[in-house]
């Protein structure tokens, strides 16, 4: 491929990089985005969804909280189809400190997060697998944020607007002549095939990796602390408000409806390496005894699936190892020209998921200090493609599209409710033969059969649309399948385990895929 | 009035182990219940009788290599039975489906020598015993094929299944059939019903045949037919001139519920009873022995006791042996040891997903009689058992076959008289 | 543990079920509904699938689950123990609280009031419910199918006629729970219940009661289904709280099976310790009299019965979870021969037949259950449950009555 030429080249797209390409090209500049893999598959996509109301951080981080509520209403605006209204609880529970509660009211007061007290009475009304032994209870406006909704609605915005969207493709050296960084070159997963793109201000957006992409560009110090935690998603939503335990920020904390899930985090390990996915059996442990605290019996619910992410935890100081809660949430823009002397390179890390617009913001207004061209911001009040309507995401959605089309429309995951033209489409636009793109896409195999019924009927629909081989077909099945595997038997008992031989049972029994012929070349029959 | 309903046996499990067990302790002359939280394993599996397919490459004989197979897996359920028993088992199934309710229908082949049948996937899977509907795709003889496929079954992908089949020196190709229905969400149950109108057949075969060439024969899902398989698959072979096979895919399994309604028919003519929605919720035990057990019902518990007890409700995929969110393993029927846990400390399950996982052969532990050694009246068959790895063996109906037939043959020769022949 | 909304584990019970679901299809395969008509997409599509998109306080979006019937039949073959038809009704109940009840709903829903009202006038009520021009009418103005199976009115009450036949007292007591069927329709089956249990040496007490409540939990009145439940069970309770040894019978099996489980599961009366205590005494006929058989307890003086039948279990009979009971009776009794058949539903289900929108797709459920009545040469057709047998009377012609008549005959009563 001939080398590309632009003015903002942003490396990296999770929401944050995302963010800025969106922000970049409503500014009218023309940009590329690349990603070593599929957009969202670092950090953004692999955390619960909460869009926090800044309670979290009320008495431990007030400007966190702050900023937090601020750009929680703003997203409702903008992103409002990514967003669900679901609202969310601080419980004190019998294993919190019931002081803590007036200090979180307090905070919350003097943070402008929207806080009521209500009766616990009221919220088991709301919410009947709450611990009836909750003492004192808040409602905050959390949300929940589709991130991978949310990320495709930004790049999709971004390419309408111009931009260029490269999902897998790897930066492997970031050009730098002099004191000036003036772009990188970039190789393709799928051929292997290298180029370089030519950029006049190229942003680090590589969030818990930004470290490792920094020193490719020569610079030094851009300490990343990866905190690694674990997240399991619970079959269905035992709760349907975001339940938050009173008291300082802590491990298993939260239980957030996602969708049609529910998922309890958190964990907080450091982590030398941000590609360490391994779950720890302690961990898992902790999470479901965490979930019982909240929802008494959810060790009898059903596990679906585990997976971990790696906060960025950006640090300047220096700062303990071992323990990364305390580390500053607030995100960390690193404009290189003044902190390194050299031009045409920042980098934008840390924070979290609920403020990535306003770090893209911040972002933008440094990269157009480097453009030598102050164009205003206008993220704060343009919708994202698919929220113009600024109607929030109701849960029923997807099952009332099916109602109105029972008859008529195949489902292909019938768990998720994905129809088979919106699987088409997606392949279509994608162009991927990874069924792992389509699932974070469509919610392909995210339901309870995790893939048993669908992951067959997608490949063989992959296969026929887009003319692969069944080599191709066959690799995107397995690879599917063992790609499952890891999130799938760390949490692997009960309900799951007896899900989980159904569909050995479906691949191996009935299907046999691991005795899929391999290597010969295809006889053509005419 | 906590009575129990008194029988000569109880069996618990309706899958294939627990129909067989019912069936031939009925037609011995016990009086039987069957006692099953549901309906089981036959409606999701492919219902050709599967022996020996991987020991664990691929095996061409079951009974040329189940006596060195079982001298390696001293713990398999084979070493219990032997291949004699499995065999005869077999022989059994064979005949109880030709004098079953689906006329004509049948079963070929024996434990000398597996078929290699298409998967819906296109990989072949050795089976010893298969429907005469499905005979036909056998590899050994199968040179040109023309996999048909429909839109309207999402449950089967012709074109893959095709291309994956020409990999093996196979000459497949595939067609779309046209096949209108009143649902998107159709599977191989509706469009099985739709094969056993002969009007419907005839028309469909009148299009398709417009669409085949010379010498191909014919794979299509296994929908042909759940009340008339023989009826729908001959006539189908008569209309195209040409071989016809159906190729098992994802549930339901119609090939399967053939099987089911054949061995329901079987236990009724002989005079046991089904009861479904019963799970077995406790049981009373006395010293070494069950006396009866309790399933849950609408309102109170019914109560069923027996001097014997067929235990075949499945492992993990029933629920009947559970692995709890403390990483605790029992038996949720009748509280019985396990055997086949991996040891303290030891990874229940490994990252590598085809891997053989630690926790696939964890069953009832059991005597070289298959009797559970936690209960001396207690027969263990099916998926219960311990030792094996039956989706990966290829060895699921040889043992439920097997197991089922056997738990029967036990408690007859030590039932004496029966408590009144079967009603 | 009851929290202080009313909502009992139970709901934890049946919401909770839905974790039981591997998506395994074997309740697609047995639903007699999606298997006949499009309307319906199946239990596992209505059941533990759209649960997962369901918010207690959003709105409703569906429409298809009330063409689920209620059989029951998903649940009784779920291998898993999904409460699947219980999860359905109450996702109905929540759509029709939405949509608003039509008149219908509210008036066939209540045969107490149907009852007393046709029974004084029963010759002329009869009439109407055979005049075509007035069904008809009925059908635009209701929406109950002019050609729906509905019975006659008997013209008496059975509790009249109880009142004046009550049983000798021989100390070991039972509670007849005979409902509506029975007393505005078939006395004479509450009259051969009676004498078998006399038979047998019970004393038979029936306490003043009423509806059940079934009919209106199926059509999504949960409320008033609640309240009607509850009255009855308070009628009950006072003859089996202070005699472990005291039970309750009923020959309507689908007004047992609601008293011992569906108004506690689908009403979420788990916490009702009245309903509690009735629903684990209550007893389906047959169950009764092959239990007392087990134990050497009943009479078998039988007498030939000469009959070849064909004996259709509801499938409300089956949701007792008992197998058939009635099989095993008719084998005690000499000369009876018995074809079992093995349809899964006659189509009425209750009153979802009787409805304008659903009578066809209750027909095409019968056919098959139809088909095999006539194909087996019987002369009458054995079912448990009265509104089956209308139904099958209706659709084939022949006679339908519940299995203890031939246990009547047998003993010559």
């Amino acid at each position: 491929m001939a080398a590309l030429s632009t003015d903002v080249l942003v490396i990296g797209g999770g929401a944050t990089g995302a963010g800025v390409a969106w922000d970049a090209a409503l500014r009218g500049y023309d940009v590329v985005l690349a990603d070593r893999f599929d957009l969202a598959e670092g950090t953004s996509g692999r955390f619960h969804g909460l869009l926090h109301s800044g309670g979290r951080y009320a008495v431990k981080d007030p400007h966190a909280a702050e900023e937090c509520i601020h750009e929680n209403r703003i997203l409702r605006h903008i992103a409002a189809d990514c967003i669900e209204d679901i609202g969310g609880f601080f419980v004190t529970t019998p294993f919190d400190d019931p002081e803590y509660a007036d200090r979180f009211a307090q905070g919350c007061r003097n943070t402008g997060v929207d806080c009521e007290e209500i009766d616990p009475a009221q919220a088991l009304r709301e919410e009947p697998r709450l611990n009836p032994g909750i003492s004192r209870v808040f409602r905050v406006p959390d949300g929940n944020i589709d991130v991978w909704k949310t990320v495709w609605a930004l790049a999709r915005g971004a390419q309408e607007r111009g931009a260029r969207i490269l999902p897998y493709h790897a930066v492997v050296g970031v050009h730098r002549n002099g004191d000036v960084v003036t772009g990188a070159r970039v190789r393709g997963h799928a051929t292997g095939e290298e180029f370089d793109i030519a950029a006049r201000v190229t942003v680090n957006a590589s969030g818990a990796w930004a470290g490792q992409v920094a020193e490719m560009a020569g610079i030094e110090g851009v300490r990343v602390l990866p905190g690694r935690g674990i997240m399991i998603a619970m079959n269905h939503r035992l709760v349907n408000t975001c339940i938050n335990r009173c008291q300082m920020p802590t491990d298993g904390d939260i239980i957030v409806p996602m969708r049609t899930v529910c998922i309890i985090g958190t964990t907080d390990e450091h982590t030398e390496d941000p590609d360490d996915h391994h779950v720890p059996p302690a961990e898992v442990d902790q999470m479901l005894d965490d979930g019982e605290k909240l929802v008494p019996g959810f060790r009898e619910a059903r596990a679906m699936r585990v997976w971990t992410g790696v906060r960025p935890l950006f640090e300047d100081a220096k700062a303990s190892d071992t323990q990364t809660r305390d580390v500053t949430r607030a995100h960390a823009l690193l404009d290189h020209a003044e902190r390194d002397g050299v031009q045409g390179f920042v980098t934008i890390t840390g924070g979290k998921l609920t403020t990535f617009r306003l770090m893209a913001e911040d972002t933008m207004t440094a990269v157009s200090r480097h453009l030598g061209d102050e164009r205003p911001c206008i993220t704060k009040t343009e919708p994202l493609p698919g929220s113009e309507d600024r109607a929030t995401y109701m849960l029923g959605e997807r099952l009332q599209r099916k109602e109105k089309h029972l008859a008529d429309e195949q489902l292909i995951c019938e768990c998720e409710l994905v129809p088979r033209w919106k699987l088409e489409q997606a392949i279509e636009r994608r162009a991927t033969t990874n069924l792992d793109d389509i699932r974070r896409l469509l919610r392909l195999a995210m339901g309870p059969c995790q893939g048993g019924f669908c992951i067959y009927r997608a490949a063989g629909i992959l296969h026929g649309l887009d003319g692969l081989s069944a080599e191709q077909a066959d690799e995107s099945l397995l690879d599917f399948l063992r790609e499952r595997w890891k999130g799938t038997w760390p949490i692997l008992y009960g309900d799951q385990l007896r899900q989980a031989r159904l569909d050995d049972w479906i691949f191996q029994g009935i299907l046999d895929v691991e005795h899929l012929p391999a290597g010969q070349p295809e006889a053509v029959a005419t | 009035m906590r009575g129990a309903l008194n029988y000569d046996a109880v069996v618990i499990g309706a899958g294939t182990a627990g129909l067989v067990a019912g069936t031939r302790l009925a037609e011995g002359g016990a009086r039987v219940c069957v006692v099953a939280k549901g309906i089981g394993s036959t409606h999701l599996a492919p219902a050709t009788i599967d022996v020996l397919g991987y020991a664990p490459d691929r095996v061409a004989s079951p009974s040329g290599v189940m006596p060195e197979f079982i001298s390696r897996h001293p713990d398999h359920p084979y070493a219990a039975l032997g291949v004699d028993a499995v065999a005869e088992a077999a022989r059994w199934i064979q005949s109880r489906v030709e004098s079953g309710p689906l006329a004509g229908y049948r079963y070929f082949g024996d434990l000398d020598r597996n078929y290699l049948l298409p998967t819906a996937v296109g990989a072949l899977r050795p089976s010893a015993l298969v429907p005469e509907t499905m005979a036909a795709g056998d590899s050994a003889d199968l040179e040109r094929v023309c996999v048909v496929g429909t839109r309207t079954l999402r449950d089967f992908h012709a074109a893959l299944c095709a291309a994956n089949l020409s990999k093996l020196g196979i000459q497949a190709r595939s067609v779309e059939a046209d096949i209108e229905v009143d649902k998107a969400d159709q599977n191989s149950l509706g469009l099985a019903r739709r094969f056993d109108d002969p009007a419907w057949r005839a028309a469909f075969a009148g299009r398709l045949a417009l669409k085949l060439q010379a010498d191909e024969r014919v794979g299509l899902p296994a929908v042909l037919g759940i009340r008339d398989p023989h009826g729908a698959w001959s006539d189908l072979e008569h209309r195209l001139g040409r071989r016809v096979f159906e190729i098992p895919t994802l549930p339901p399994s119609v090939p399967g519920m053939r099987l089911y309604e054949i061995l329901r028919a079987s236990l009724r003519a002989a005079g046991g009873r089904l009861v479904l929605g019963a799970e077995v919720v406790s049981s009373e035990r006395d010293g070494s022995r069950v006396t009866s057990v309790a399933t849950h019902s609408a309102g109170h518990d019914t109560r069923y006791a027996a001097p014997w007890f067929v235990l075949a409700a499945g492992g993990f995929n029933s629920g009947a042996i559970e692995l709890d969110s403390h990483w605790v393993t029992h038996d949720r029927v009748l509280g019985l040891p396990l055997r086949g846990l991996p040891a303290e400390g030891e990874p229940r399950f490994i990252g590598d997903y085809l891997a053989e996982q630690p926790m696939s052969r964890v069953g009832v532990a059991v005597d070289a009689e298959l009797r559970a050694e936690g209960a001396e009246n207690v027969l263990v068959a099916g998926a219960a058992l311990p030792g094996a790895v039956p989706w990966r063996e290829g060895s699921g109906e040889g043992i439920a076959l097997a197991s089922g037939s056997r738990a029967a043959e036990f408690v007859l020769a030590r039932a004496g008289a029966p408590a009144g022949a079967a009603a | 543990m009851t929290t202080s909304s009313g909502t009992t584990p139970i709901d934890d019970l049946l919401r909770g079920s839905i974790d039981h679901c591997v998506k395994c299809t074997i309740c697609e395969t047995q639903c007699p509904v999606s298997n006949v008509t499009p309307l319906f997409p199946g239990p596992k599509y209505a059941g533990p699938q759209a649960e997962r998109y369901r918010v207690a306080d959003e709105a409703s979006v569906e429409w298809s689950v009330d063409y689920c019937s209620g059989c029951g039949i998903c649940s009784q073959s779920c291998p898993q123990g999904v409460k699947i038809a219980e999860v359905n009704a109450q996702a109905r109940n929540k759509l029709k609280k939405q949509k608003g009840y039509p008149l219908r709903d509210r008036i066939i829903t209540r045969p107490t009031w149907l009852g007393r009202a046709g029974t004084p006038v029963a010759p002329l009520a009869n009439l109407t419910i055979d005049f075509k021009p007035i069904r008809i009418l009925g059908e635009k103005l209701l929406g109950v199918h002019r050609d729906a199976a509905a019975p006659e009115f008997a013209g008496h009450r059975f509790s009249s006629w109880f009142k004046k036949h009550p049983s000798p007292p021989t100390g070991r007591k039972i509670v007849y729970f005979h409902g509506c069927g029975t007393e505005y329709y078939e006395p004479w089956e509450g009259q051969k219940v009676v004498q078998i249990l006399e038979h047998n040496g019970f004393e038979v007490v029936v306490p003043k009661q009423d509806c059940c409540g079934l009919p209106l939990q199926s059509s999504g009145l949960f409320d008033d289904a609640r309240k009607v439940v509850l009255r009855l069970a308070r009628a009950l309770v006072p003859y089996v709280r202070d005699d472990p040894n005291t039970l309750i019978v009923g020959n309507a099996t689908s007004c047992t099976l609601m008293l011992k489980r569906e108004a506690r599961e689908i009403l979420s009366l788990e916490g009702d310790p009245d309903l509690k205590l009735v629903s684990e005494r209550t007893y389906d006929i047959c169950e009764l009299l092959l239990e007392l058989h087990d134990r050497g307890e009943l009479k078998t003086d039988f007498q030939p019965v000469n009959e070849r039948i064909f004996y259709h279990a509801p499938c409300q009979q089956q949701g007792h979870f008992i197998g058939k009971p009635a099989l095993d009776l008719f084998a005690l009794i000499p000369g009876l021969q018995v074809t079992e058949g093995n349809a899964r539903c006659c189509g009425i289900a209750g009153t979802y037949g009787l409805k304008v929108e659903k009578y066809d797709i209750a027909q095409a459920v019968g056919a098959d259950l139809f088909g095999q009545v006539r194909g087996s040469g019987a002369t009458e057709v054995a079912c448990d449950s009265e509104t089956c047998r209308w139904q099958i009377t209706h659709a084939t012609g022949h006679r339908s009555v519940h299995p203890i008549d031939y246990l009547h005959r047998a003993y010559g009563l």
